[in-house]
């Protein structure tokens, strides 16, 4: 089978009702290309995110349509063609991170976020995905992880972790209440962070555990757009927690893999429906709200402006929108400043969605990193606190990339480090 | 009789030199005449042309045109517009048509009756041959060879046909002889038809309208009779001093219709304070006839003027144009509730038919 | 032919024709669209869907034409806004708040309603020409609209235009006379509603399913729409 073929197959199959009255709904208005960060940075008309789901609504009207098909047949409404197939794969892996800023614009409302993800489906299906973000995808298949995190470097990297900041890391507990489950980019590059994690919960005396057939939540499936790759890589999760028993899910400080596990694996795999799935910034904002742990107040004021950066997944897709701005607002009350715009309206880090693993995009990465850059340096923030690894990855790499004298860091090492025992 | 001229049969009837001045400024300005139309066909001196006023041209004229023969013919009808000349408002001009010029054969009017009147007509036509003004008021029947309106065992198309061959000019005058009027209404049982649908080969002037407006028949008249030429037509052969605006350009209502200001029902505050009647279905917008300029009863009042709607009883098919008091901008046809109901089960039946397809290629996965 | 003719058959057999054509265009492309099948959502809520739907329509509707601040794409584009919204705005109030459209509704549906002053509806109808004028301008202008622009948008966009400056000629009694200029509008109409279930002019239709599913999203993640 042509990738032509092979991605007409996925695209078919991905339009039910839900996507083909999103697309009829289309105005082709162009307000989209607005809020998308990547066309603002560069200029790009191309980036335009429905010139990205282009090939999708061709799909469905050509398929599903009698115009289209008419249209066609006429030759006003191109086929698609490989060519076609590689040209959009390097408009969507490089630059699209699926933030949905999209659709906050969209005067008709439409989901462009799943359209976007539709249009991975179908180029996944096709095999047209750029060769280190399909290279990161076989390691995971094959390793358990993306990052090279096998079993013994996962022995290795907890126990070091458990010494180096002597913390308790409970590990593969039968009867727990929580399975956490951590990112390697965690694991691999940001340790403190499950020590902080590990910190609290023992702190708020949560019975809790990680799984060592569970220990990565990163889903390159997911990034990948290929349904099946998706699903292998959350049943890991999903059978890891059901082999511990546990009645809880947290996802720790990442977006994609907190997307994928809280909002669509149960419509995949309905076992996720056994439990409760959440993420770590909601578990922080229960902790602090309920007074299970209680922080200094005012423990990160005196050492300039802090500013938040809302994640697309765990913000604007996630909901967690209110706890970390009640936690900064006793961490560091006076000198926490917000962002314009901010909250569900943030500007996407431009890291997301896979872009980061793909060397190519990478000057894209950037450009589209300078909004972020302006938006920061407007409140004069030195300090950027953020709940996503992937967008903490992004914003390390980038203030290296462009020297910047700032500091990144996650929500929950904050927590950690504010703790009244 | 038609040798003397039309101011000197004026005269003979008792028209003062001062009345007939006055009667030549009431033509000028019934006729809508603000320049003289050209001089040389009416064969007075070209040098009238200039210096003289409207008025003036117009007096010379009638004092050196012969008395212009008419011959008035009815067929499918109702005598309305033949009353409403009667009635009209000026009675000079009804002196002008009625008296002054010679009227040879009117049917309504005519004293004889009988043979007598149908001979006097055969005589006239004979006699006037290619000089008389044809007026027909009423449609001509051609359904089953024209028997729906017979007059002394001819048929009506047969008697038009005859009358047109000698006629100068064909005036129809009403909706019925200009585009067939009540009598075409559907179903149209007789395939009542106007005259221009049946004479070709000669000029027909349509003064449309239920009943024609008397001045505008009797104006146009006075044109061929003074100047020997019919007045300017528009598309629909309609005369363009007496056709040239709509009802709505002229009417009086008209400020509240641009204010937005509409009576709503024919007897609520609106209508007491005179508002516009569109949305009670006036027709004035699409409406070309001289009601609002002209009016009726010696300029007294017209339709929209007394508070009701136009009916555009001067258009082509005004009857079937909808209903009268249903707004001018409403479709002409309601749909039929099931006629609707069918379009949508069509759409949902080949809606059906195309998801079945759809489902089938899904299923294939491919759908190529 | 004369044009009382093709007036009557403009209004007449011609409308009724196009009425029942979009009338069944429009059924078909929503049972085509319902049928490609829906699947259930069984993941479950953070917030309320149903609130996040009231929501969406609530500022899709009343909030988003008005306010231009609420969203920061104003600034980068306002021609886009102001064109958009000046033509909606123009569109609903000439078609529905019109005495002359009313009355065509009150003649299909059996009942009327109170209209607006005609100045009102006067003006807005020239700011509703004026505000596609400015769309058409943004389409040929801006790089991604030129980008995305075909055939179909440009027609969609003459289909829409031709009825509102037909009607607009046809109120202030401009250009050829008022029966001429009456059976291009009802043309321009009668072409307009064929076209409508034809092509994106149907979004009027897809908007409900659209901002539906927004609400519906945004809710269920508990995120403010």
């Amino acid at each position: 089978m042509t990738a032509t073929k092979q991605a007409l197959n996925a695209f078919v199959h991905e339009t039910g009702g839900w996507v083909a009255s999103q697309l009829e709904a289309c105005t082709r208005c162009g307000m989209c290309a607005e809020a998308c960060h990547f066309y603002q940075a560069t200029g790009n008309p191309e980036y335009a995110p429905v010139w990205k789901v282009e090939l999708l609504r061709r799909a469905y009207e050509q398929r599903f349509t009698i115009f289209g098909a008419i249209k066609t047949a006429l030759g006003i409404d191109k086929r698609i063609t490989d060519e076609d197939l590689q040209h959009w794969s390097d408009l969507n892996y490089y630059a699209c991170t699926v933030c949905n800023k999209c659709s906050m614009v969209c005067p008709m409302g439409i989901d462009l976020g799943s359209l976007l993800h539709g249009m991975r489906a179908g180029l996944a299906a096709a095999g047209m995905v750029p060769a280190d973000l399909m290279t990161a995808v076989n390691k995971q298949i094959e390793e358990g992880s993306p990052l090279g995190m096998t079993d013994s470097v996962w022995d290795q990297r907890l126990e070091w972790v458990a010494d180096e900041w002597e913390v308790e890391i409970p590990r593969d507990v039968q009867g727990a209440d929580t399975l956490v489950v951590f990112s390697s980019i965690e694991v691999m590059k940001f340790p403190t962070n499950i020590a902080a994690i590990a910190k609290i919960l023992n702190a708020a005396g949560e019975k809790w555990t990680v799984s060592s057939k569970a220990r990565e939540v990163v889903n390159f499936g997911f990034y990948q757009g290929s349904e099946e790759n998706t699903k292998l890589f959350l049943s890991r999760v999903l059978e890891g927690a059901k082999e511990l028993g546990v009645k809880r899910i947290v996802v720790t400080e990442c977006g994609h893999a907190y997307d994928a596990l809280r909002w669509h694996a149960a419509n995949w795999l309905p076992e996720a429906n056994d439990f409760e799935i959440i993420h770590i910034t909601g578990v922080l904002g229960e902790l602090v709200g309920s007074g299970r742990i209680r922080l200094k107040p005012g423990a990160f004021d005196g050492d300039g402006t802090i500013t938040f950066h809302d994640a697309c997944k765990i913000q604007r897709k996630g909901g967690h929108i209110q706890e970390p701005r009640d936690i900064l607002k006793v961490l560091a009350p006076e000198s926490f400043k917000e962002m314009t715009p901010n909250r569900e309206q943030s500007v996407c880090c431009g890291g997301g969605g896979g872009v980061i693993a793909v060397k190519a995009a990478d000057p894209v990465r950037y450009a589209a990193f300078e909004l972020k850059i302006d938006q920061v340096n407007k409140v004069g923030a030195k300090t950027v606190v953020m709940t996503c690894s992937n967008c903490r990855l992004q914003f390390t790499d980038s203030v290296d990339h462009f020297k910047l004298d700032w500091k990144v860091i996650g929500l929950a090492q904050m927590v950690a480090d504010a703790l009244v025992e | 009789m038609p040798e003397e001229t039309i101011a000197e049969g004026l005269k003979k009837s008792g028209v003062s030199r001062r009345d007939f001045l006055k009667l030549s400024g009431l033509l000028a300005a019934a006729m809508g005449l603000t320049n003289v139309p050209p001089v040389s066909a009416s064969g007075l001196p070209p040098r009238l042309g200039r210096g003289y006023s409207v008025n003036r041209v117009i007096a010379k004229a009638l004092e050196t045109r012969p008395r212009l023969p008419v011959i008035w013919l009815e067929f499918q009808d109702c005598a309305g517009c033949s009353e409403a000349i009667t009635r009209s408002n000026s009675p000079t001009l009804v002196n002008l048509v009625l008296n002054t010029l010679t009227i040879e054969y009117h049917e309504t009017l005519s004293a004889a009756a009988g043979f007598q009147v149908e001979q006097a007509k055969q005589d006239a036509m004979q006699r006037y041959a290619g000089q008389y003004i044809l007026v027909v008021e009423g449609s001509i029947p051609v359904a089953d060879d024209g028997v729906y309106c017979t007059v002394g065992g001819r048929t009506a198309l047969d008697l038009l046909q005859e009358a047109a061959a000698g006629a100068a000019a064909i005036i129809a005058t009403g909706n019925c002889a200009s585009f067939g009027g009540l009598p075409k209404a559907k179903p149209n049982p007789t395939d009542a038809k106007g005259v221009w649908e049946l004479i070709t080969d000669k000029p027909v002037v349509n003064i449309p309208g239920c009943p024609a407006i008397p001045e505008a028949t009797t104006g146009t008249i006075a044109h061929f009779a003074i100047f020997g030429t019919l007045p300017e037509l528009d598309g629909l052969h309609r005369p363009m001093p007496f056709y040239g605006v709509t009802v709505h350009d002229r009417c009086l209502r008209r400020p509240f219709y641009e204010a937005g200001k509409f009576a709503l029902s024919f007897d609520d505050e609106g209508a007491k304070k005179g508002y516009c009647l569109y949305k009670l279905g006036c027709k004035g917008p699409t409406t070309y006839n001289a009601c609002a300029s002209i009016r009726w009863d010696t300029g007294l009042s017209f339709p929209v003027q007394s508070g009701h709607p136009c009916l555009g009883c001067s258009q082509p098919d005004f009857w079937d144009g909808g209903g009268f008091y249903q707004g001018q901008s409403a479709p002409l046809d309601r749909p039929e509730l099931a006629a609707i109901g069918a379009a949508a089960a069509a759409g949902a039946a080949l809606g059906v038919g195309a998801t079945l397809v759809n489902q089938a290629k899904k299923k294939a996965k491919g759908g190529e | 032919m004369n044009w009382t003719a093709i007036l009557e058959f403009a209004r007449g057999p011609f409308f009724y024709a196009a009425l029942l054509i979009f009338v069944a265009g429009m059924i078909y492309r929503l049972v085509t669209v319902i049928g490609l099948g829906w699947s259930k959502d069984r993941v479950p809520a953070k917030g309320s869907k149903a609130g996040g739907v009231v929501m969406s329509f609530l500022k899709g509707i009343l909030v988003w034409p008005f306010i231009p601040w609420v969203k920061n794409t104003f600034k980068r584009n306002p021609l886009i806004y102001i064109g958009g919204g000046l033509f909606h705005l123009g569109l609903f109030v000439v078609v529905f708040l019109g005495t002359a459209h009313m009355l065509v509704f009150k003649s299909l549906l059996g009942f009327g309603w109170g209209t607006l002053p005609l100045p009102i509806v006067d003006w807005l109808a020239a700011a509703g020409i004026v505000g596609m004028l400015i769309l058409l301008i943004n389409r040929i202008i801006h790089p991604v609209l030129r980008l995305i622009s075909g055939p179909a948008e440009y027609l969609a966009w003459l289909f829409v235009f031709l009825p509102m400056i037909t009607g607009y000629a046809l109120t202030h009694h401009l250009g050829p006379r008022y029966e001429v200029m009456y059976s291009l509008h009802m043309i321009s109409v009668n072409v307009l509603l064929i076209w409508i279930p034809l092509s994106r002019i149907s979004h009027f239709i897809f908007y409900f399913f659209s901002r539906a599913i927004h609400g519906q999203e945004f809710g269920k993640r508990g995120v403010r729409v």
